[in-house]
C-alpha cells in the first residue's frame, strides 16, 4: 500500500458501512462512522452534535461578495477557510483600563477618583473589585489574606528569602535592578548564540505549584492580575485529559510586582490546597548546575 | 479575543487594508504577492500575482471594484478586485512606496522612492472607471518635494489637498496644481514618518513615527494662537516606548491603535529587555494608554481598523496577519468613565 494515500480512499478500500447522519426532533444530529484506529482495528465512531444556524444581517454588497469565486492561488478551492492559510491563534486579552497605564500618576488623581466614586455611590469590593461589599465577596476566603495583609513584613521577607536562594535573579539584581543581557554579563563569551527564547526567560517568572486539577488559565489570570501587568501564563496540563498537572508559570512585566505576588501567593490556601510560589529557574541554568 | 492567523505570506507584511464595508482584508508583503481575505472567518478569497518585487503598498477603492498596488519592481498596478486580473501597469524609475485612492475614486496618488539620482515624487493619475485597461500613462500632477523625500501621502479635505509626510518628520500640504500650499514650520515628528491614516471623514489624520510617538492632526484652516490661519494643527500626541510603524484611528470609539517595536535587525544587538511588540491602545481624548494587547512574535509593521469598529488586524514582521474581532467587553466598556459617559 502506498504510504501517501488520503483517508477517504482508505475508508473505501476497507469496504466499511457508509457514514450515516440522522437528526432527531430535538435537532441533535447523530453521526456514525467506521474507521481504522492506530492499531489497525476497525472501530465505530458515534458523535452527537447540535448544529445551530447563526444568521447575521449584512450589507447587500457584502452578501454578494460572499459568493465570489476564488481566484489566483486559491482558484478552484472549495468554499470555507483552508487550514493551510487560516488558523485560530492563542487567546489574547484586551482589557481597557479607564485610568491609563502610566505609573507615575499624580496624587490628586487618587483623591479625585475617590470623590468621583463617592459621588457615584459605587460599591467596590476591596478584594475582587466587584460591585458588592467586601464582606459579601465570594472570594473572601481565598483572597482575603492576599490583599488583607498589604504590608505584612513576613510576606516581604519570605519573598526576599526565596529570591536569595536563586542565583539568576540575584545576579540580575546586582546590576542595579536592570536586566543585563547574557552577552554583556560578567563571564560571557560574546554575543548570544540563539535568539529563539529571548523574551520568555528575560521576564520575571514565577513558578506556582500545588495547584488543584480544576485550575484554569483564567483562574490564574484572575488571581495574579491584581499584582501587576502579566505577560503570559502557562498552565501545565495533561495532554490527554486537559486537566491541570498542578503547576503553572506566570510571567510578570516587572520584577517588583512579581516579587510582591510571590510574597502574597506563597502559602495561600486556594481551592483545597496550599499554593507554593517561587522564582522559576530558566531551563539553561538548571542544566548548567 | 481569539485572533485569526492568516499565513498567506512568506515574508514580512508591508501594508494591510480593509475595504469600505470591512468584509474584505487586503494584505501586501515582501514576498511579491497580494492576498485578499474574508475578514469574518479568515478565508482567503484569492491572490493578485504579477509583481516581481516587494509590494510596499495597496489600496482599494470605496466600491471594492479596483485595487491599486505599488511595488519595489518600479511598477504600479491596477487590479480587478473580483477576478485578480491585472488591468494596467505603470512603470516608474524607482519603487512605489505609497498609493491611495481619492475620496471620489477618480484619482490615485503614488509616492515614488528617491534613489539612484532620481528624485522622489508624488504623482496623481486620473482613473477612467469605465475603461478598465485603457488608462492614461501620464500623470495629471507631479509634485516634487524639494527637501527631504516623502515617505507617506494621503488625500485630505475632500481631495482638495494632498498631505505628505517626510523622512525628516515634516508635514506638507499640496494643492491640486502640484504647488506647495502649506508648509508646517516646526517639524511634526523628530524622525521618519512611517504611516499616515485618515479619519473616516477625512478632516483629521494620524501619523506615526520612528520617534516613538503618534500624533493626530487637524486639516484646517484653523486659527492658531497668533490669530493666523493654520492648516495643520496638532491635536493630540501619544508618546510610548517603541518606535512606531503604524497607527490607526478607531471610528466610533475614542481610541487609537499603535503598532511597532524594536527593529527586527536590532533585536539581537541591543540590551533592551523587551522588544515592545505589543499593540497599544490609547485613549484618543485623554491621551492615556488604556490597553496593551499581545501582538506577533516580532515588530508590528502595519495596523488596520475595521471601518465599522468590529475589530482590527495587524501585519507583522513574522509574516502573519492577525485578525481580531472585539469581544462584548470592548463595546460595553465606558471609555470616559462612569460619570463622564455621554448620554445617547
Amino acid at each position: 500500500m502506498p504510504a501517501l494515500q488520503s483517508w477517504a480512499d482508505d475508508v473505501e478500500s476497507h469496504d466499511f458501512p457508509p457514514r450515516t447522519e440522522t437528526t432527531d426532533k430535538d435537532g441533535i444530529t447523530t453521526i456514525v462512522e467506521y474507521k481504522l484506529n492506530d492499531e489497525g482495528k476497525k472501530v465505530k465512531v458515534t458523535r452527537k452534535i447540535k448544529r445551530t444556524l447563526v444568521k447575521s444581517k449584512v450589507n447587500h454588497v457584502v452578501a454578494e461578495r460572499m459568493g465570489w469565486t476564488k481566484f489566483g492561488a486559491e482558484k478552484g478551492h472549495k468554499a470555507g477557510p483552508d487550514t493551510a492559510t487560516t488558523t485560530v491563534g492563542e487567546n489574547v486579552r484586551l482589557k481597557l483600563t479607564a485610568g491609563g497605564i502610566k505609573k507615575d500618576e499624580p496624587e490628586e488623581d487618587s483623591h479625585s477618583a475617590l470623590q468621583a466614586q463617592l459621588a457615584g455611590r459605587k460599591i467596590t469590593c476591596r478584594l475582587c473589585q466587584g460591585d458588592h461589599y467586601t464582606t459579601r465577596c465570594p472570594y473572601k476566603d481565598t483572597l482575603g489574606e492576599v490583599l488583607g495583609g498589604e504590608d505584612n513584613p513576613d510576606a516581604e521577607t519570605s519573598g526576599a528569602g526565596a529570591l536569595g536562594d536563586n542565583p539568576t535573579p540575584s545576579e540580575m539584581r546586582a546590576a542595579g535592578g536592570k536586566y543585563v543581557p547574557p552577552s554583556m554579563r560578567a563571564g560571557a563569551k560574546g554575543a548570544g548564540e540563539s535568539m529563539n527564547n529571548k523574551n520568555r526567560d528575560d521576564l520575571p517568572t514565577l513558578r506556582v505549584t500545588n495547584l488543584s486539577e480544576d485550575c484554569t488559565d483564567s483562574d490564574l489570570w484572575d488571581l495574579f492580575q491584581r499584582f501587576g501587568r502579566i505577560n503570559r501564563i502557562y498552565v501545565g496540563k495533561d495532554q490527554e485529559t486537559g486537566l491541570c498537572k498542578g503547576f503553572a508559570f506566570v510571567s510578570f512585566e516587572s520584577r517588583a510586582e512579581a516579587e510582591k505576588a510571590m510574597g502574597k501567593i506563597n502559602g495561600l490556601p486556594y481551592d483545597h490546597l496550599i499554593l507554593a510560589c517561587s522564582w522559576s529557574v530558566p531551563k539553561g541554568t538548571v542544566e548548567a548546575k | 479575543m481569539r485572533p485569526i492567523l492568516l499565513s498567506g505570506h512568506e515574508r514580512s507584511l508591508t501594508q494591510i487594508k480593509y475595504n469600505a464595508e470591512g468584509d474584505l482584508l487586503f494584505s501586501a508583503s515582501k514576498d511579491h504577492v497580494i492576498n485578499v481575505w474574508h475578514s469574518h472567518n479568515g478565508e482567503r478569497l484569492g491572490t493578485y500575482d504579477g509583481h516581481n518585487g516587494t509590494v510596499w503598498t495597496i489600496d482599494v477603492d470605496s466600491t471594492s471594484t479596483f485595487l491599486v498596488s505599488g511595488s519595489a519592481d518600479n511598477m504600479m498596478k491596477l487590479w480587478n478586485v473580483r477576478t485578480g486580473e491585472c488591468l494596467k501597469t505603470w512603470e516608474f524609475t524607482t519603487a512605489i512606496k505609497r498609493v491611495m485612492w481619492s475620496e471620489d475614486d477618480s484619482k490615485i496618488l503614488a509616492v515614488t522612492e528617491q534613489r539612484m539620482g532620481y528624485k522622489g515624487a508624488v504623482r496623481v493619475f486620473e482613473i477612467n472607471r469605465e475603461a478598465g485597461a485603457t488608462q492614461s500613462e501620464e500623470p495629471l500632477i507631479t509634485i516634487t518635494p524639494s527637501g527631504s523625500k516623502a515617505t507617506v501621502a494621503a488625500w485630505c479635505a475632500l481631495d482638495q489637498y494632498i498631505v505628505t509626510g517626510h523622512e525628516n518628520g515634516t508635514l506638507n500640504l499640496w494643492d491640486m496644481d502640484g504647488e506647495l500650499f502649506y508648509e508646517k514650520e516646526d517639524r511634526a515628528h523628530q524622525e521618519l514618518i512611517t504611516d499616515m491614516q485618515m479619519s473616516p471623514d477625512g478632516t483629521y489624520f494620524i501619523t506615526s513615527s520612528k520617534d516613538k510617538s503618534a500624533k493626530i492632526w487637524s486639516v484646517g484652516p484653523d486659527k492658531n494662537a497668533q490669530g493666523d490661519e493654520d492648516y495643520l494643527t496638532l491635536i493630540k500626541t501619544f508618546t510610548g516606548e517603541p518606535p512606531l510603524n503604524s497607527a490607526a484611528i478607531l471610528p466610533g470609539k475614542p481610541y487609537i491603535i499603535c503598532g511597532g517595536g524594536q527593529e527586527a535587525m536590532a533585536v539581537t544587538t541591543t540590551g533592551a529587555r523587551h522588544g515592545h511588540f505589543e499593540i497599544r491602545f490609547w485613549h484618543r481624548v485623554f491621551e492615556e494608554e488604556v490597553a496593551r494587547v499581545k501582538g506577533g512574535f516580532g515588530p508590528c509593521n502595519t495596523v488596520a481598523v475595521h471601518p465599522q469598529t468590529k475589530g482590527y488586524a495587524i501585519g507583522g514582521e513574522d509574516g502573519y496577519v492577525r485578525v481580531h474581532h472585539f469581544d462584548d467587553d470592548f463595546f460595553n466598556a465606558k471609555p470616559y468613565g462612569a460619570s463622564l459617559e455621554p448620554e445617547d
